[in-house]
């Protein structure tokens, strides 16, 4: 067996004498207590010995010390997370899309224009507000996530998908009778989230993405509105379905009548559509017909059966032809005077998921269908549907005024759609006039609203020629000359094109951002990660890292016992912290005494946001002049060594990649690339060794380093850009969202080997003793074992192996319980076992050589911090493994491996000092992001895990299980910083917890630094035509990483270490 | 086992860098003094960019054959460098620097009773660095090449760098455990074959970079960039190690 951890060679048998003689004495002295308790003899005590006593004293103030430090530590990356939060959350204010709402309302009896047209009952509900009303009531029925080519068949069925032709209803009665049905693609603004798509479905405005983070809580509606107007005007809405709806509209539905149901199981295709189902036909009914004018019904089974499966699935076909024949029934129980709406509301990528701007997820299909003839197409060739959505595709906005001018209501407000033209061109497809009439009233109303809103916002409207007010005359003059029924189409022409052009002006003009809110983000950003780059700078005086010198140690206690009152000054890295949280506190002070009165004195709109950046930078300002007041520069940061450049050129190269889209895109790679790099780089430094054993085992951990990474590199999610140079492998084909049967096997193959690897790791220190034989040999062996049969039963409930075995709800009901309980094992009881549990040491007892004394051997002192530390790591891989999927848990068992053999390389090659090894350490956390099914991209977020270890949505478990899953790589890597400082140091180490602290400052730059990157240049390219596709997905999977290693720093890695110290330090003593 | 657990005390690096220094056995090999030498060494380099420029556009349209097709031409420009420019591993210009001549001085002819073999050197050597490609070839799958495609590719690519950055080596230093063991620990001086040996491989390591780009330019494609990367960076290497560096270190 190597025994590396021998090194120095030079007199081991000197340190294990100490140490021995110290645990003896440490032992002689709990004897000797215990005894005084039993005998309560107080003479005993008094000859127990000055020494003793005074002993036991310092202990006590070096761990008052300790818990000291330990505090302001604490203290300085609750600032510093502070300052993260206000930086991000300055640049998401200017960056996401701001929209002014306005508060106006159309009004029925009050056209934005004299109309073109003249008719009985005009602007009354009766006759139609502001043009003839078509319809006296409507069906919606909004079949969540259709996407466009779901309802297209392929003729040709060696082309079609599982998922073709299973709903060929819409497509086909929009040939055969063109004028009572009409398909056509339906383009959604982006974001692609339902509720996102409500809003702009009802109100006929661009979403903006401020609202996105709402999506999971959803916020009433405040904006004019179809549903606003219906119900001003007396009409009576039910509704049936997705209860995001009764989020938006709250109030606004008949009771009684209408059922909501949850939204958010993901896993769950049928209890939605079921409601509905159940629901629907009843009301349809000749008797209940009275009780509503406007239906509307939300089917959620097609966009679950995507997050669940994937569009390539069984179940999709399932679902597809359900709802095939669900509207096959409800046109037969239509009456004349009624219109039916069937429509998406935003497509689904190729796994089924949605939420940003790929083509499979902005395409939806729009259905109308009436019983009496009225729709018509303006030329022959319109009858056929188009092949492709990108043919003669109308935007979801047009659905508003169309609606709205069929059942003679008046248009939202804020609407920026235009009329769908086969709604109103007549069956002919020749009623220009009436084509001219309602492109006319939809202009004057975009008219209306954007006179209001640049009045809002103060800007000009300008007039050059192209410009919407030229084309607004030239097409108000074109509707007096033309108005012959021939004339009426140049006129309606006309209009369209002002139409058109206002929208695409529109579009960019809430591409607006705050230009100086968002600089003052980035300025707090930057200054933030100046303060991390200087706290982590390093300069000669503060080595603490050598400071591990037991002869060393036992003279300066021997001094200390000697001379009690001797109060040498600490050292100054022991104060580091302290000064650094005193200037910030400082700083704070008076930065928000001074950003409190300026926002309240000076400021007219009391925008607090202001505020809280004043005090983010004096204080950052104030902890900067200290740091430099404390000897730190920023000469220290420039390397000086082959692995400082290195940290440099991955954080830096990769931060100026940023700027690049194609860089961006391909990040997977590039972290493979650079992980590689560092392997092959250690490897030639583990050449230079002097020692024969160390060298062959640095070369062991650096090939081993780098083909686990390789290996791991073959689990791929390939996003749309990558497209067609990747090949996904993270679920069964890159249609779906389930795992092949192969993959199942993973996770079993890590509860076979990942532990008996980790105890190899152990045992080369020989640290596996203690708790850690029975933690990681059967707790955690056992975790995974259960983490594996949970995504076996999840494969069988998928495929419906069991199914006449077992109802799916009880397989569910296992699952759950094997989830909750794996998480129990993990972070209950694992949580409790890492603060009690003793280091992983061993104590023999032998005859000494001289006969006189007892030699006493501790086994894993070498490692003693480290090892017991792993402990926790341990816990926090197996709750992550549960909570990926079995590719997910492969790639995550390779990293741990990855994580073990790093810290073993950084020990051999002494780079404890370098900044290198949590940087490596935190590119390990990005790899493993990607390679954990997921990309800088919304749809990658994997929703279902929620539903992993819970039946429903529950707040705030559910968001905590996705982020688990989102964020294992960088959690786990997170967790794993301090097992840089602490691995192989034994319990007589000086400043661990300064090295621990340095080691997560470094981690934590690199994240910063990158964060801060993406947030520069998403604010740079904001005009770019990639940003809400690449760069600003990247910045906010940035910022939320950034967050999320703050916080598990903080919580898990830096109380870990308290917990482990104090452990350390109550078997061996205080070390300073 | 009677050894037990170790006590780690944390090494001080400074205590490594002097054990290594005390060990030198590897020296920087100047260029042979002959004037042929002399001139073959400057016009190596040339012959060898102005070789892949001129065949740059056939590279991009068919690597595979092009890369095939200039081997022999590489080959023997390398074997004439060697030969011509090198000393042989184990002659003694080799192993000791051939002394500077005061002027008027003559040049004693090398009369080495162990002097090696020409021929069954460029042999060995060029055997050597064919069985280096392998090794090389896995390299460049562990940094991210395709692995079950594009394998016709990867091992030309390899096999261009191991005549340009390692046949030149096995020339000079042979097989000799200690020679290598500094040479791969990039702790050897550097001289014209190491230098070339690193501006090869970073070279490499630089051609990876222009890869990802959208740019959807032919000359993006696997390995070319690598190639680019792979002459330039031996060219650059082998004159700087020739040179500027000559006899230096890494890490001082």
């Amino acid at each position: 067996m190597p025994q590396r951890n021998q090194r120095p060679k030079d007199a081991p048998s000197e340190y294990q004498t100490i140490a021995a003689q110290y645990a003896r004495a440490k032992r002689l002295k709990e004897i000797e207590d215990a005894n005084k308790k039993l005998l309560g003899a107080e003479a005993k005590q008094e000859r127990s010995g000055a020494a003793e006593k005074q002993r036991g004293a310092f202990e006590a103030r070096r761990k008052m010390g300790y818990e000291r430090r330990f505090g302001w530590t604490f203290a300085f990356w609750v600032w510093m997370t502070c300052i993260h939060v206000v930086g991000i959350v300055l640049f998401t204010g200017g960056f996401l899309l701001t929209r002014l709402v306005l508060d106006e309302k159309s009004e029925c009896s009050v056209p934005p224009i004299e109309p073109l047209l003249t008719w009985e009952g005009q602007g009354s509900m009766e006759g139609g507000c502001w043009h003839p009303k078509t319809f006296d009531k409507a069906v919606v029925v909004l079949v969540d996530a259709l996407r466009y080519d779901f309802t297209v068949p392929v003729k040709n069925l060696t082309e079609a998908e599982i998922y073709h032709n299973a709903f060929p209803f819409l497509y086909e009665t929009a040939i055969e009778s063109p004028n009572n049905a009409v398909l056509l693609p339906f383009i959604a603004d982006p974001p692609t989230s339902t509720l996102q798509r409500l809003k702009g479905l009802t109100t006929g405005t661009l979403p903006t993405l401020n609202d996105l983070g709402s999506s999971f809580g959803g916020t009433a509606i405040e904006e004019d509105n179809l549903l606003m107007q219906l119900n001003t005007l007396g009409r009576r809405i039910v509704h049936l379905g997705d209860d995001t709806w009764t989020s938006l509209f709250p109030g606004y539905f008949e009771a009684n009548i209408s059922k909501p149901y949850d939204s958010f199981n993901v896993w769950d295709l049928h209890t939605v559509d079921n409601g509905v189902l159940e629901h629907i036909f009843p009301l349809m009914q000749k008797e209940n017909q009275t009780k509503w004018d406007v239906l509307i019904g939300h089917f959620l089974g097609v966009d679950h059966a995507g997050h669940r499966y994937g569009p390539n699935h069984a179940a999709m076909t399932a679902k597809l032809q359900q709802m095939n024949s669900f509207v096959q029934d409800l046109v037969k129980t239509l009456d004349d005077d009624t219109v039916l709406i069937v429509m998406g509301d935003h497509g689904m990528d190729s796994k089924g998921d949605h939420g940003g701007e790929s083509d499979d997820e902005v395409e939806a299909a729009l259905w109308m269908y009436s019983k009496r003839p009225v729709f018509g197409r303006t030329l022959p060739e319109y009858v056929t549907p188009p092949a492709t959505a990108k043919e003669r595709p109308v935007n979801q906005i047009d659905l508003v005024p169309t609606l709205a001018l069929l059942l003679g209501l008046p248009i939202p407000f804020n609407n920026l759609g235009r009329p769908i033209e086969e709604a109103f061109a007549g069956i002919k497809g020749t009623a220009w006039d009436n084509l001219a009439a309602v492109s006319r009233l939809a202009s004057a109303g975009i008219r209306r609203y954007q006179a209001s809103y640049f009045v809002a916002r103060g800007i000009e409207q300008n007039s050059k020629p192209g410009s919407p007010a030229e084309l607004w005359d030239r097409a108000t003059e074109s509707a007096t000359t033309n108005t012959n029924l021939k004339g009426r189409e140049l006129v309606y022409r006309a209009y369209t094109a002002y139409q058109e052009e206002t929208l695409r002006i529109c579009k960019d003009l809430w591409a607006r951002f705050d230009v100086p809110k968002m600089a003052l983000g980035i300025a707090v950003m930057a200054l933030g990660v100046l303060v991390l780059l200087v706290y982590v700078s390093r300069d000669e005086d503060d080595d603490f890292a050598v400071l591990d010198d037991a002869e060393l140690d036992l003279a300066e206690k021997s001094l200390e016992l000697q001379d009690a009152s001797s109060r040498t000054e600490l050292p100054s890295y022991q104060t580091l912290s302290q000064s650094l949280v005193k200037s910030a506190l400082i700083g704070s002070a008076i930065g928000g005494a001074l950003g409190a009165g300026y926002v309240s004195m000076m400021s007219e709109e009391q925008d607090w946001t202001m505020a809280a950046a004043i005090t983010a930078l004096t204080s950052s300002l104030a902890v900067t002049i200290s740091l430099f007041g404390l000897g730190k520069s920023l000469a220290n940061l420039l390397p000086n060594t082959i692995w400082g450049w290195l940290g440099v050129i991955f954080t830096v190269s990769q931060s100026i990649g940023f700027a690049s889209n194609s860089y961006t895109i391909w990040e997977d790679s590039i972290s493979l690339f650079f992980l590689s790099t560092f392997g092959f780089v250690s490897m030639i430094a583990a050449l230079r060794l002097p020692a024969r054993t160390d060298r062959i085992l640095g070369i062991y951990h650096s090939v081993v380093f780098i083909l686990l990474g390789r290996l791991a590199s073959f689990s791929k999610l390939c996003r749309e850009e990558q497209m067609p140079y990747c090949t996904s492998t993270y679920y069964a084909s890159a249609n779906s969202s389930t795992s092949a049967p192969w993959q199942l096997a993973l996770p079993f193959v890590v509860f076979a080997g990942l532990p008996s690897i980790i105890k190899g790791y152990l045992i080369s220190s020989r640290s596996y003793e203690a708790l850690a034989p029975f933690w990681i040999g059967y707790v955690f062996r056992g975790a995974l074992g259960l983490a594996a049969t949970y995504w076996t039963l999840d494969a069988a409930g998928n495929g419906q192996w069991l199914i006449d075995y077992l109802p799916e709800t009880t397989l569910k009901t296992i699952q759950v319980a094997i989830a909750q309980g794996v998480l129990a094992l993990a972070f209950v009881a694992g949580t409790t076992a890492f603060v009690w549990a003793p280091p992983c040491i061993s104590v023999f007892t032998r005859a000494g050589s001289g006969g006189r004394t007892a030699q006493v051997t501790i086994l894993g002192y070498g490692n003693a911090n480290g090892a017991r530390y792993l402990l926790l790591v341990v816990n926090f891989a197996a709750a992550c493994m549960l909570l990926s999927k079995p590719m997910g848990s492969g790639a995550l068992a390779l990293m741990l491996w990855q994580v073990l053999s790093l810290v073993d390389m950084v020990d051999l090659n002494g780079l404890s000092t370098e900044s290198i090894g949590p940087i490596v350490l935190a590119l390990l956390g990005e790899f493993y992001y990607f390679k954990t099914g997921h990309q800088a991209v919304l749809s990658s977020i994997q929703w279902d895990s929620a539903f992993i270890p819970l039946f429903t949505l529950r707040y705030p478990w559910s968001p905590l299980v996705v982020m688990f899953n989102t964020f294992a790589g960088q959690i786990l890597a997170c967790v794993a910083v301090p097992l840089l400082a602490l691995w192989k140091t034994s319990p007589k180490r000086k400043g661990g917890l300064e090295t621990v602290t340095r080691c997560l400052g470094i981690f934590v730059a690199y994240y910063a630094v990158e964060s801060l990157a993406t947030m520069m240049w998403a604010g740079h390219l904001r005009r770019h035509l990639m940003l809400f596709r690449v760069f600003n997905p990247r910045f906010m999977m940035g910022a939320a990483v950034l967050l999320v290693v703050d916080v598990v720093g903080m919580l898990v890695a830096l109380a870990g270490v308290r917990a482990n110290t104090v452990a350390v330090s109550e078997v061996f003593g205080w070390a300073d | 086992m009677a050894v037990p657990s170790g006590k780690t005390v944390a090494a001080g690096s400074g205590q490594k860098t002097a054990s290594a220094d005390d060990e030198v056995l590897c020296r920087a090999i100047p260029t042979l003094p002959s004037p042929l030498a002399q001139a073959l060494r400057h016009v190596h380099p040339a012959l060898l960019l102005s070789l892949f420029y001129l065949r740059f556009g056939a590279l991009v349209r068919d690597p595979v054959s092009t890369l095939l097709s200039a081997l022999p031409a590489v080959a023997v420009l390398q074997v004439a460098y060697a030969v011509i420019c090198l000393p042989a591993a184990g002659s003694s210009a080799a192993v000791q620097p051939a002394k500077k001549l005061r002027p008027g001085e003559k040049r004693k002819p090398v009369t080495d009773a162990n002097a090696p073999n020409i021929t069954s050197t460029v042999v060995v050597a060029l055997g050597l660095s064919m069985f280096a490609t392998f090794g090389l070839q896995i390299f460049f799958v562990l940094f991210g090449a395709p692995l079950l495609t594009h394998i016709p590719q990867t091992t030309l690519c390899s096999l261009h760098l191991s005549l340009l950055g390692l046949f030149p080596l096995f020339y000079t230093h042979g097989i000799s455990t200690s020679d290598w063991l500094e040479i791969l620990g990039a702790r050897a001086p550097f001289d014209e074959a190491f230098g070339g040996l690193v501006g090869g491989c970073v070279g490499a390591w630089a051609g990876a970079v222009p890869i990802p780009l959208d740019w959807d330019r032919e000359w993006q494609k696997w390995p070319i960039t690598i190639l680019c990367g792979v002459y330039g960076g031996y060219v650059a290497g082998k004159l700087i190690g020739g040179t500027l560096a000559f006899g230096k270190k890494f890490g001082g």
